[in-house]
């Protein structure tokens, strides 16, 4: 049997406030599919499980269609409904403990269904359940137990067999293993895929994204009532279009991403429709996404345009006006008006020497808006130039650079000052990154002031705001200090928020905590991260410490002598490291480090620049220099003949 | 919690009885001065002698508790010189009349509240439930002193449809058929006093619960199963609702006595109520403390019985205790 659900829209309705909690959602259940409705709480997973089932109160009014067979559901009379739920759909609802009645045992319940609609005997249900039960994986005694004697995992077993009972042909699972153990959901899993290869249709609700990836089929992004993205279930963590696919892959505790948790900027629980009858008689709805902040203007919704955009790390003006829908891309459905993650600057080919000697050599780097790039490689091997080259500060010899569209170049020539606000800059000394002759003040106003566009009154809000988000002091005291009064921590701070007064997309950090000690690194890189998902940044982050970047990134780029030998996810190069040279800079000063490295110099030109200290070299690696190239899964690329992977 | 046994329970139960009993037995003895003619002065009962001696001696007896409590045991409780009988007869005999009006006005009324409060709050926001709960709450707020006269006026006195006095027609010697329909006739009026008074208590307390109970997700389950309405409202929902009606039902009991106490008053019903406020009104001492320590051993012995009911109908108590 076939579920099909085309724009189906749920409003609750009370008075003149309207909730809308989905908005033309389509959705298609076929046997033997899964798919996995992902996205946070209050993005109508739930509603649509119960519109579905015929479930939502009064107050829900509901628009387009679900059909089960050509059968329409939404406007089945009430008896012929309840004939069609749990014989032919079923549902696990999320909290399981709460889903069971306190004064029943559980086989009775489990049982219930073949009793009362099925005609089953008493007897032969009892017999049926306890098969049921055992097949979960319980202890057949269990079931002549009241709910309060089982514990949680074995509450949610018995809800599953519960929900499988009668072998209906459509099964909905509300977070079937929300606040569950890994055994539990494990066995949670094997009964999603043998009722999959059983050829039932499962739709999975969850923001389990670990579950959605192992079970489904397709997944699909929910976001206050909308699809944002349809992609395969498996692409989830790997390569996401949406930023806010993105931003949720971030946020969940992966076993194998190594990175902080990220979560996702502000928030936003529900969409709210607000109708006012204006003085001349005519109703004028607006609709607000109601958040924690509850002033009446700050939640209000653009007409039309993109919903996450406030929350969005790459949103451009256009994205509030256009109306965006969801549109088809190579196995992907995406709802973004800029046709999902943006680059938000790209290196092509660049090169650069220093008096013949070559410090970066044909690079090429992609920066997606909202990510964490970390650099990382030991000195020497062109970090720094090639980040000052994405600064605009240092000048290419050859190669071009791409920020937001647009070529660099050209608008360094055009308009510098406008570019320069775009990127902020973070150095590695901080005492020597700062002029001591300038108070804290004026330190942090100076970007301001070069711009020259601002009133004093301006800056001193900006100074002021700026310092507050590196948690600094706003006294005026502190204001009319001078470096050499201050720690290094706190100048370190000074010099990130004068990276960030300007309001940039791009921060460039170049060792920006290796100064430091560990404590107090430890307290700047939290605020960064922190700041990172507050202002949507994009992150370019310059380090030889691999542990760090391993906290940090969401991508790393593996730097050798002026070459990005290894490139992709952080995941991916942590877990699997492509390029012998990586594998050697996470192991640290290990003692076969030192075999070659006095031995036979490469010819920069030709061979591999690994070949000295290469545990695996041959023949080849000598003569020819290797080309970057694929490896692994996703966008995981290397430059050596002999990856590890 | 450390688990203990009924067993134990059953020993505090016993315990609180002793207690009253020995309380029973130790309060007269405690009084000051010689209380039986103190009693008997001003009432029209006259005493002789010999009376007189033998009820100081029952009083004062100093040979101890344990023959009170053999003398409580075999019903020898005293003799009351107000109504020249034994005590334990005039209890025993007043006793199924107290029990027929009480227990039936309790029962039904709980049954019939019950079922309306499922009912009602099962069509919550329709007109007849909101009319009905505005009603059963100023229904509630009339005491039962108030219906008990309104009743005896109007249908015993003004349409005299119903008896006035009485459990049944004095000296008519009816058998069988007859005279069931006699009592049926002399209980209906103090028996709608009581429902009047109780119906109320028990929809309201029903209702409230039930519709807490409905929002629990337990019952979106079962809607969920496709069950048929009737299970879902009374397998699942009802039968959680049942819990507060039984604690109710147990508070109630405590005041049955009291209760019976006003109400058979009003019709001169010949239960317990108007046995004690006879002997209030006549300073019967020992019909008087025979009455309340009889009442409060039966309202422990009910207790009893409701405690394993609430294990009965929800698990989690009989898992608790």
């Amino acid at each position: 049997m076939n579920l099909t659900i085309k724009n189906l829209s749920v409003t609750y309705v009370s008075n003149e406030h309207m909730l809308l909690a989905l908005e033309r959602l389509c959705l298609e259940l076929t046997p033997g599919k899964v798919t996995a409705l992902v996205g946070e709480s209050g993005s109508g997973k739930t509603t649509l499980g119960k519109a579905v089932m015929g479930l939502l109160p009064d107050y829900a009014r509901l628009e387009g269609s679900v059909n089960l067979d050509n059968l329409e559901l939404l406007s089945l009379p009430a008896p012929e409904m309840n004939n069609i739920r749990w014989s032919k759909i079923s549902m696990l609802f999320q909290n399981g403990a709460e889903s069971l009645n306190p004064v029943q045992r559980i086989l009775d319940q489990v049982a219930e269904p073949l009793v009362q609609k099925q005609g089953c005997n008493r007897k032969d249900a009892r017999i049926q359940t306890q098969k049921a039960l055992e097949q979960m994986e319980l202890d057949p005694g269990l079931g002549s137990r009241f709910p309060h004697q089982v514990s949680g995992g074995e509450i949610q077993r018995c809800l599953l067999a519960m929900a499988l009972i009668m072998n209906p042909e459509i099964i909905i699972l509300d977070e079937p293993t929300a606040s569950l153990d890994s055994m539990n959901k494990a066995i949670i899993r094997r009964v999603i895929l043998g009722a999959k290869n059983n050829g039932q249709a499962v739709l999975v609700i969850t923001h389990d994204l670990d579950l959605a990836r192992d079970t489904a089929d397709e997944a699909v992004v929910l976001y206050l009532g909308q699809v944002m993205e349809v992609l395969p279930a498996g692409e989830l963590f790997l390569s996401p279009r949406h930023p806010y696919t993105l931003a949720l892959a971030r946020s969940y505790p992966a076993l194998d991403t190594h990175r902080d948790l990220g979560g996702i900027r502000g928030d936003a629980f529900y969409r709210m429709v607000h109708r006012h009858r204006e003085e001349n008689g005519n109703i004028r709805s607006h609709s607000h996404l109601i958040g924690p902040d509850q002033e009446h203007e700050h939640s209000h919704a653009t007409p039309g345009g993109c919903l996450f955009v406030d929350r969005c790390t790459q949103a451009i003006p256009e994205c509030r006006e256009k109306e965006v829908a969801l549109r088809k891309d190579d196995g992907h459905e995406l709802r973004c008006v800029r046709g999902g993650i943006a680059t938000l600057l790209r290196l092509k080919s660049i090169s650069k020497s220093y008096a013949g000697k070559t410090a970066v050599h044909l690079v090429d780097l992609e920066l997606k808006a909202g990510e964490t790039f970390c650099l990382v490689g030991e000195s020497g091997s062109g970090k720094t130039t090639l980040a000052m080259i994405g600064a605009a500060l240092l000048e290419q010899d050859s190669g071009t650079l791409i920020y937001n569209q647009r070529d660099m170049d050209q608008w360094i020539r055009q308009d510098y000052l406008s570019l320069a606000r775009q990127i902020g800059l973070v150095h590695q000394h901080p005492a020597q990154a700062v002029s001591h002759r300038f108070s804290v003040f004026e330190i942090v106003a100076e970007p301001l002031k070069i711009q020259g566009h601002y009133s004093r009154q301006e800056i001193q809000e900006k100074v002021l705001s700026s310092l507050k988000d590196v948690h600094l002091s706003t006294e005026p005291e502190f204001l009319r200090r001078y470096p050499h009064e201050l720690n290094m921590g706190a100048l370190q701070r000074i010099c990130i928020a004068r990276a960030l007064v300007t309001g940039p997309s791009l921060l460039i950090a170049d060792e920006p905590t290796s100064s430091l000690d560990p404590s107090v690194q430890a307290k700047v890189l939290k605020m960064i991260l922190d700041l990172q998902i507050e202002k949507g940044l994009t992150m370019l982050f310059v380090t030889h410490d691999i542990g760090l970047a391993r906290k940090i990134g969401d991508r790393i780029g593996v730097m050798l002598a002026g070459r990005m030998v290894e490139s992709g996810s952080a995941a991916q190069i942590l877990n699997k490291p492509a390029h012998p040279y990586t594998g050697l800079l996470m192991n640290g000063a290990g003692p076969r480090v030192h075999e070659g490295t006095v031995s036979l110099k490469p010819d920069p030109r030709k061979g591999c620049p690994f070949v000295p200290r290469c545990g695996r070299k041959r023949d080849l690696c000598v003569k020819d220099n290797p080309e970057t190239r694929q490896t692994g899964q996703g966008a995981h690329f290397v430059r050596c003949h002999f990856p590890l992977i | 919690m450390r688990r203990t046994g009924p067993g134990s329970n059953l020993l505090a139960y016993a315990l609180a009885a002793l207690v009253m009993v020995h309380a029973g037995y130790l309060l007269p003895r405690m009084l000051p001065g010689d209380f039986v003619s103190a009693i008997y002065s001003s009432s029209h009962v006259t005493l002789s002698a010999a009376q007189e001696q033998e009820l100081r001696s029952y009083y004062t007896a100093q040979d101890g508790f344990g023959r009170y409590l053999k003398d409580l045991v075999t019903l020898e409780w005293g003799y009351s010189y107000a109504f020249l009988s034994p005590i334990s007869r005039l209890i025993l005999q007043a006793l199924p009349w107290t029990l027929l009006l009480m227990g039936s006005a309790h029962v039904l009324s709980m049954i019939a509240g019950f079922l309306a409060g499922v009912e009602a709050a099962w069509r919550r926001g329709s007109a007849a439930e909101k009319s009905g709960v505005g009603i059963m709450t100023v229904l509630q707020g009339i005491p039962e002193i108030g219906t008990g006269v309104i009743l005896l006026m109007v249908f015993a006195f003004y349409l005299g449809w119903f008896p006035a006095v009485g459990g049944e027609t004095a000296y008519a010697e009816l058998s069988g058929l007859a005279r069931f329909t006699d009592i049926l006739k002399h209980l209906a009026l103090p028996f709608t006093t009581l429902f009047l008074a109780y119906f109320p208590g028990n929809f309201l307390l029903t209702r409230a619960s039930m519709v807490m109970i409905l929002k629990k997700q337990y019952l979106e389950t079962a809607r969920a199963k496709g069950l048929p309405s009737v299970r879902v409202r009374y397998a699942h929902a009802a039968r959680n609702a049942l819990l507060p009606m039984v604690t109710r039902f147990g508070l109630r009991i405590a005041f049955m006595v009291t209760g019976a106490l006003v109400i058979e008053t009003i019709y001169s019903y010949p239960g317990l109520g108007t046995l004690l406020f006879n002997a209030i009104s006549q300073r019967d001492l020992p019909l008087v403390q025979g009455i309340v320590l009889f009442s409060s051993l039966a309202i422990l012995l009910i207790n009893i019985a409701l405690e394993s009911a609430y294990g009965f109908l929800d698990p989690r108590v009989r898992h608790a205790s």
